[in-house]
């Protein structure tokens, strides 16, 4: 029996620690630990309600949009505040801008690198490598991989790996061929100029990215850019987005499960298989209908539970705070570090549960429940999936599941968003006024789907100013730690049964974790100083 | 060789001490400066990736930043690419995605263009706050003249503005 320590985890956003146990070459126990403090609750603390998002959004620089919009949101909720229409659709498109910036990210150059061995590609035949480019996709966009495997091997001859440092190149669990890995690391470099048009498509309507401008309790403020000049400018390089996303992206991902065909049994969510959703971009007015639903899977059951707010609870037994299991509208954050101890308190992150049982959020979450419900554009897209990758319903509570889910959700969303910019109206209002009492309490509320998963935010207003204020984020609820009960959280089930075929190169752990692509910078709640400086694989 | 598009990108984290050096430069030099139209200022903060897009349209990088090179705190080196490539910089931001990553991936993408990078030794780079420490203060405007330098040499140029309020150190509180 071996214990095997990643710290931090890297290829991902803000800092997390896993340890995992491993016996005769299997993972037997896992432990998921967030390192970070996130101090935000407790800054906005006697501030002005309006002000919360600008303050919120900026718990991180990945998804900028999503904690800003949860923030507006609540304070919406608790003033009962209703926005025009014209809002709810710029809402629906910096969401969605979001999402499709995000998610090409993740798989190619998050979770990629764990497909993909880039120094096997030094090997690879540029022109067989165009021949499998054309079988996998005709109409994807010529490359020049003689090009791309001369500039590849400047960076490896020279010993000078730069961004490919630190991979475990030349893995057994590596299986593609080297014309395969070339056209991998050739897509990854097309996916990095992609997602440059992402981030300019987000700033049409946000004025910037990261971290847009243009919300306000009450709507948006950015009346005055709709116009049909950007919204045609908006189509353009929304057009080409999709094309992308069509040509290049889910080609690539079904590629991936065909070859990594036995992912499809390994990294699921073991114990029950629950999934949760708040229900993502809002189709009109009604809160209820939703592009993505809101719902509950228990246990991989086929139906859809309905979601009920007030099973959920937050438990901080094994994180390093003080109280008990509360909801987040009367939720606490009081810090209390002891000690890293994996029998007792091991991380900042607490442990969300619904109805005291771990639920995963996220891509696979959305894409199930959309499924189950019978969403056409989901249910069309799933199933012609896994008819071409060889795949059935249920190989999706998987790795590769998790990987298939993020990219087909993109498509729908981003063929969404084109029938949502020819809805815009340039003369259309953007902006409920809203004044916010100096006497009295209001709670509140803010639910939506981030591209990471399940995203709440809570506040209680008193006299004007803001009481309390909690976060509910995706991370926490994939990369949390055991609760009161000692169950495990999402991630730690699901690395229980991985095999490990060299323990101090833990490359299956790592694909297990980048798929739930964990993003702690607002999970946890400044840094450990010295001991998170280097990237440290401990086997004891 | 004319350079019609100078990037002068300030990066750091302004949160945690002497790791802000490098925008603070920026700062200064905005608030002090005019400077000619083929210069930008960008505060870069932490930004990562997402500096792609402005890296990409520049025709020369000067670039404001921190490094542990090992020298004492306030020491200021001169870094090219050659040196981001074997490591020399430390990866010393809270992301994971360090600004060394991102210059190395628009290389790999072939539009990074000549580029060097003015680096002044912290002393703290781990306690939040919003000021750097005297190491940094003492030699901050020697940071910000070879910065100045830097963007001369490459084909910029730039006056004093007539009225300024503060000192160099504008934008350190």
């Amino acid at each position: 029996m071996a214990r095997i320590v990643i710290d931090p985890v890297t290829r991902i956003e803000g800092h997390l620690k896993i340890e995992v146990e491993v016996t005769n070459g299997q993972v037997t126990d896992a432990w998921s630990s967030g390192t970070l403090f996130r101090g935000i609750e407790t800054i906005l603390q006697g501030r002005n309600p309006e002000d919360a998002w600008l303050f919120t959004q900026r718990v991180c620089g990945v998804c900028t949009y999503v904690h800003g919009v949860a923030s507006v949101q609540c304070v919406e909720n608790a003033l009962t505040t209703k926005i025009p229409d014209n809002a709810r659709i710029v809402r629906n498109l910096l969401m969605g801008g979001q999402f499709v910036h995000d998610h090409p990210i993740h798989f190619y150059h998050l979770h990629g690198l764990d497909w993909i061995d880039v120094v096997k590609a030094l090997e690879a035949d540029p022109a067989k490598t165009a021949e499998i480019a054309r079988t996998i996709s005709p109409d994807a966009p010529t490359i020049d991989f003689a090009a791309v495997k001369t500039r590849l091997a400047g960076f490896v001859d020279s010993g000078q790996l730069g961004i490919f440092n630190g991979g475990y190149w030349g893995h057994s669990a590596y299986l593609l061929s080297p014309e395969e890995n070339l056209l991998f690391a050739a897509h990854y470099l097309t996916a990095l100029r992609q997602q440059l048009i992402a981030a300019e498509m987000h700033a049409i309507f946000g004025a910037k990215n990261p971290h847009i401008q243009s919300l306000r309790v009450g709507g948006v403020t950015c009346k005055f850019d709709i116009t049909t000049e950007r919204i045609s400018k908006f189509r353009n390089l929304l057009t080409q987005m999709r094309n992308f996303i069509d040509r290049v992206y889910i080609p690539d991902v079904k590629y991936i499960a065909k070859k990594y065909n036995n992912w499809k049994s390994i990294g699921g969510f073991k114990d029950k298989f629950n999934y949760m959703s708040y229900g993502g971009f809002p189709l009109d007015s009604s809160e209820t209908n939703m592009l993505f639903p809101a719902g509950v899977i228990l246990n991989k059951s086929a139906t859809v539970d309905t979601l009920n707010l007030s099973q959920i609870t937050e438990h901080v037994s094994h994180s390093w705070y003080t109280g008990s299991a509360l909801h987040p509208s009367v939720g606490q954050t009081t810090p209390s570090f002891t000690k890293y101890d994996t029998a007792d308190k091991y991380t900042w992150l607490k442990a969300p549960r619904y109805n005291n049982v771990a639920m995963e959020v996220g891509p696979l979450a959305r894409v199930l429940i959309a499924y189950n419900k019978n969403v056409s554009s989901v249910k069309t897209l799933v199933d012609s999936f896994l008819q071409d990758a060889s795949l059935t319903a249920v190989d999706l509570h998987s790795t590769l599941g998790r990987a298939a889910a993020r990219a087909l959700e993109t498509k729908v969303i981003a063929d969404a968003m084109d029938g949502w910019l020819t809805s815009l109206n340039p003369n259309g209002e953007v902006l409920t006024t809203t004044t916010i009492p100096d006497t009295g309490t209001q709670q509140g509320f803010g639910l939506t789907e981030a591209p990471r998963g399940a995203l709440g935010h809570w506040i209680n207003i008193q006299n004007g100013k803001i009481s309390n204020y909690q976060m509910v984020v995706p991370s926490t609820w994939n990369l949390g730690p055991r609760d009161s009960s000692g169950n495990r959280g999402p991630v730690e089930q699901a690395l229980i049964g991985t095999p490990v075929a060299d323990a101090s190169k833990p490359l299956e752990v790592l694909r297990i974790v980048h798929s739930f692509d964990p993003c702690l910078a607002c999970a946890v709640h400044v840094i450990d100083t010295k001991k998170d400086k280097a990237y440290t694989i401990k086997v004891s | 060789v004319e350079n019609n598009n100078i990037l002068v990108l300030g990066v750091g984290n302004i949160l945690m001490s002497d790791e802000g050096a490098g925008v603070y430069v920026v700062r200064s030099l905005e608030q002090n400066f005019q400077f000619s139209e083929n210069i930008s200022l960008l505060d870069g903060g932490t930004l990562g990736m997402r500096l792609l897009n402005p890296i990409s349209r520049a025709s020369q990088l000067i670039v404001a930043d921190t490094a542990m090179l090992g020298f004492s705190p306030g020491t200021i080196s001169r870094l090219t690419m050659d040196d981001i490539r074997t490591g020399n910089i430390v990866k010393n931001s809270m992301h994971q995605l360090s600004f060394a990553e991102t210059l190395n991936m628009a290389e790999m993408m072939g539009f990074l263009p000549p580029m060097v990078i003015i680096a002044i030794e912290p002393f703290d780079i781990v306690t939040m706050g919003t000021t750097m420490t005297s190491f940094i203060t003492a030699n901050f405007d020697n940071f910000c003249m070879r910065v100045l330098d830097e963007i001369m040499a490459t084909g910029g140029t730039f006056s004093k503005k007539e009225r300024v309020l503060n000192n160099m150190f504008i934008g350190c509180n």
